[in-house]
């Protein structure tokens, strides 16, 4: 009896399984021509799609220009309902979608995923992404130049059209004027700064993101230019040598950080903390408008400031793409395309909706369009946009980055 | 005899205040800020907006109570159902390779869940059970089973087969012998046990977002990437939610509890005039 049960509930599990492989396999076939229709098809299939966009959740900006202002519009002109999912970390849908590929998901419910950088190679490594799409966006074709260089690569990964860019970031330094008149302009002149004003200054620890990117800036200036490491990491054979300078120029630093160093916070949002409350004089963040927009909500004090390095900081370009297994890629194809358009980034661009450089070619915009987003208001706490544009230094690829996550730890930390 | 109480209940009332009445001011505090700059000990001014977002222009808060609520009352009764029987068992049955059961059902509260729901997922990719309420209620139920089943077996061992023995030679079925000698014994146990899964199941995150694959939105879902983020206002105000909705399930039970024991009452006091 017990032995007939259990056969019983084997035999249920297998049959389940099969079922649901059957049911994927003829949904998928019909979306891999989508590609080759033209974009009125798309157009009407997209209509009465649910698109479910997962993404990053953690900021009440982005997360209310997704539902109050691209949303809207997409179920008013296309039909298209979207769908915002928040997510910790983008690294966790892509653990999703590795799960979901090796056990054959056909019709997943990921439609678009925002990326960038580790987490586009990781997808693009493991074939989590649906093909050449950003070629068939109207948007795409008409205001972004595919060939230059923040499009055409992803800190240093081919894009293959693989993905469209949605947005740029580019690192920028807060700082509280009644505290810091003067703002450092080079790497030299801020550790002159940080001695004269122990306490005041400290960096994320690595890994965070901003904290990474705060040394890359150190390695630049200490080691004589980015142009050197355009190459993989494995082809410079005195790396390490290389490197030293960037580990001495942080060692002498850290006795007149914040704590004399003996601990760095652990991530961007802790330092943006520390400085809101009025404990150290600067901060730095990847959003050059997110000052502007804390001023605004009342976190930091009005006093604050953004500058730049005179040699340049580093910018990227963040983007949105379709997994392999998305069962709405006409509304997420739609959906995408609206949120390139003109109209979408000037609103984008605003601090008051999120205040994210726009990924548009501006040379490509008509002038009204290219007037509508000059006439964004971006308080007192952001650079303008030209002085940013002139000032943008190339990310590293992300070989380079784990060595340094690395030696980081090594030389710095543990000292 | 009264005297003596009195420097316990004190400390015990310094207790409560210390390490769960005071963490909530500063949250409180912190969910209206606006403008809140060291070193001053109140923020400068108010604001709702943090609440504004949380729980009126933010539509999927309310659903993602009510799920969270779903799924906690869904895993605790099958929790219960499945842990009287299981722990009768283990009590009462010399089992052989009983420690073998033993250590498979504890097995969670030892092995981090992670390493369980990362197989689980691939498993209930292939059988259709991602992304569905169903499918996260029974990844639910394997962190919160153990306390169950481990407050069920506590109250069972305190439990002689005499009394069963007894209401049997009175004439009593199987079902009677459990509805009112057995179940009266194990309430306490099986409170405990249930208020322990439903704040267990109310707080997972990384479970549900596996499994539910982003379709399935509890609390902790749209809490977490604000933590990170870290957007303290409106992470104070999910977390004062949070702790809200716990409280309002702990008090549903409490209430259930309270009723089953008064309608006892009544039963024996009738019968008591009946004799």
């Amino acid at each position: 009896m017990r032995k007939l049960a259990l056969a019983a509930a084997g035999l249920l599990a297998l049959a389940l399984g099969a079922c649901s492989n059957e049911a994927n396999d003829t949904a998928a076939n019909k979306t891999d021509d989508l590609l080759a229709s033209d974009w009125e098809t798309i157009a009407t299939e997209a209509g009465g799609q649910e698109v479910n966009m997962y993404m990053w959740g953690g900021n009440e900006n982005i997360n209310r220009y997704l539902d109050e202002w691209v949303a809207p519009r997409l179920q008013k002109e296309y039909d298209v309902e979207l769908q915002r999912v928040p997510v910790n970390d983008a690294q966790d849908f892509i653990n999703q979608l590795v799960d979901e590929k090796s056990a054959g998901k056909k019709q997943g419910s990921i439609d678009i995923i925002w990326i960038n950088g580790e987490n586009f190679k990781a997808a693009k490594d493991n074939e989590l992404l649906w093909g050449d799409f950003a070629g068939k966006l109207p948007n795409f074709n008409e205001y972004i130049d595919p060939d230059a260089l923040e499009v055409a690569e992803d800190f240093g990964e081919p894009v293959e059209g693989l993905e469209a860019p949605w947005g740029k970031a580019q690192f920028v330094f807060v700082h509280d004027e009644k505290k810091a008149a003067e703002p450092p302009k080079s790497m030299d002149e801020l550790a002159e700064w940080v001695k004269e004003n122990p306490g005041q200054f400290t960096y994320p620890a690595l890994p965070d993101f901003t904290g990474s990117a705060f040394i890359r800036h150190v390695l630049y200036e200490t080691t004589g230019g980015y142009e050197q490491y355009q190459q993989p990491a494995a082809d410079i054979e005195d790396l390490e040598q290389r490197l030293a300078p960037m580990w001495q120029y942080l060692n002498e630093i850290e006795p007149y950080l914040w704590r004399e160093g003996e601990t760095y916070p652990e991530s961007l949002a802790k330092l943006d903390q520390l400085y809101a409350s009025g404990e150290v004089s600067m901060t730095m963040s990847y959003d050059p408008a997110l000052a502007a927009s804390e001023v605004m909500k009342g976190r930091f004090p009005e006093s604050t400031k953004t500058f730049l390095l005179e040699g340049g900081t580093l910018a990227n370009t963040h983007f949105l793409s379709i997994p392999f297994n998305s069962s709405d890629k006409a509304g997420a194809l739609v959906a995408i395309n609206e949120m390139l358009s003109p109209e979408a980034q000037t609103a984008k661009l605003s601090p008051e909706n999120w205040g994210d450089l726009s990924a548009l070619d501006f040379e490509k915009l008509s002038a009204e369009q290219q007037k509508a987003m000059n006439e964004v208001d971006f308080g007192t706490a952001t650079l303008p946009l030209e002085e940013l544009e002139g000032n943008r230094l190339p990310e590293l690829s992300s070989d380079y980055i784990e060595v340094i996550e690395k030696g980081w730890m090594e030389n710095v930390a543990k000292d | 005899m009264k005297k003596n109480y009195l420097p316990a209940k004190a400390f015990l009332f310094l207790f409560l205040l210390m390490f769960i009445f005071l963490p909530f001011i500063p949250l409180v505090l912190t969910s209206f800020s606006y403008n809140w700059i060291w070193p001053n000990a109140m923020p400068e001014s108010f604001s709702l907006s943090a609440w504004d977002y949380v729980l009126f222009d933010n539509s999927s808060t309310w659903q993602a109570i009510g799920v969270s609520l779903l799924i906690a009352f869904i895993v605790t009764a099958v929790n219960i159902i499945l842990a009287v029987p299981a722990a009768n068992a283990f009590v009462r049955y010399p089992l052989r390779g009983k420690w073998l059961f033993e250590a498979i059902i504890f097995a969670p509260i030892v092995i981090p869940p992670f390493v369980a729901v990362m197989g689980i997922h691939l498993t209930f990719l292939r059988i259709g059970l991602t992304e569905t309420i169903f499918g996260v209620v029974l990844a639910h139920i394997s962190p919160t089973l153990p306390y169950v089943v481990r407050a069920a077996i506590t109250s069972y061992s305190t439990l002689s087969v005499d009394w069963e023995n007894q209401a049997r030679m009175l004439g009593a079925g199987p079902f009677s012998r459990f509805y009112h000698v057995v179940l009266p014994h194990l309430m306490p146990g099986i409170a405990a046990g249930a208020s322990l899964s439903i704040l267990i199941s109310l707080s997972q995150y990384l479970i549900t977002f596996i499994i539910g694959s982003g379709q399935v939105m509890t609390l902790p879902i749209l809490l977490f990437p604000f933590i990170s983020g870290g957007d303290p206002a409106i992470a104070s105000s999910y977390s004062l939610l949070f702790a809200g909705m716990a409280i309002v399930a702990l008090l549903i039970l409490d209430l259930a509890l309270k009723r089953y024991y008064k309608k006892k009452q009544a039963a024996a006091a009738i019968k008591g005039v009946r004799e």
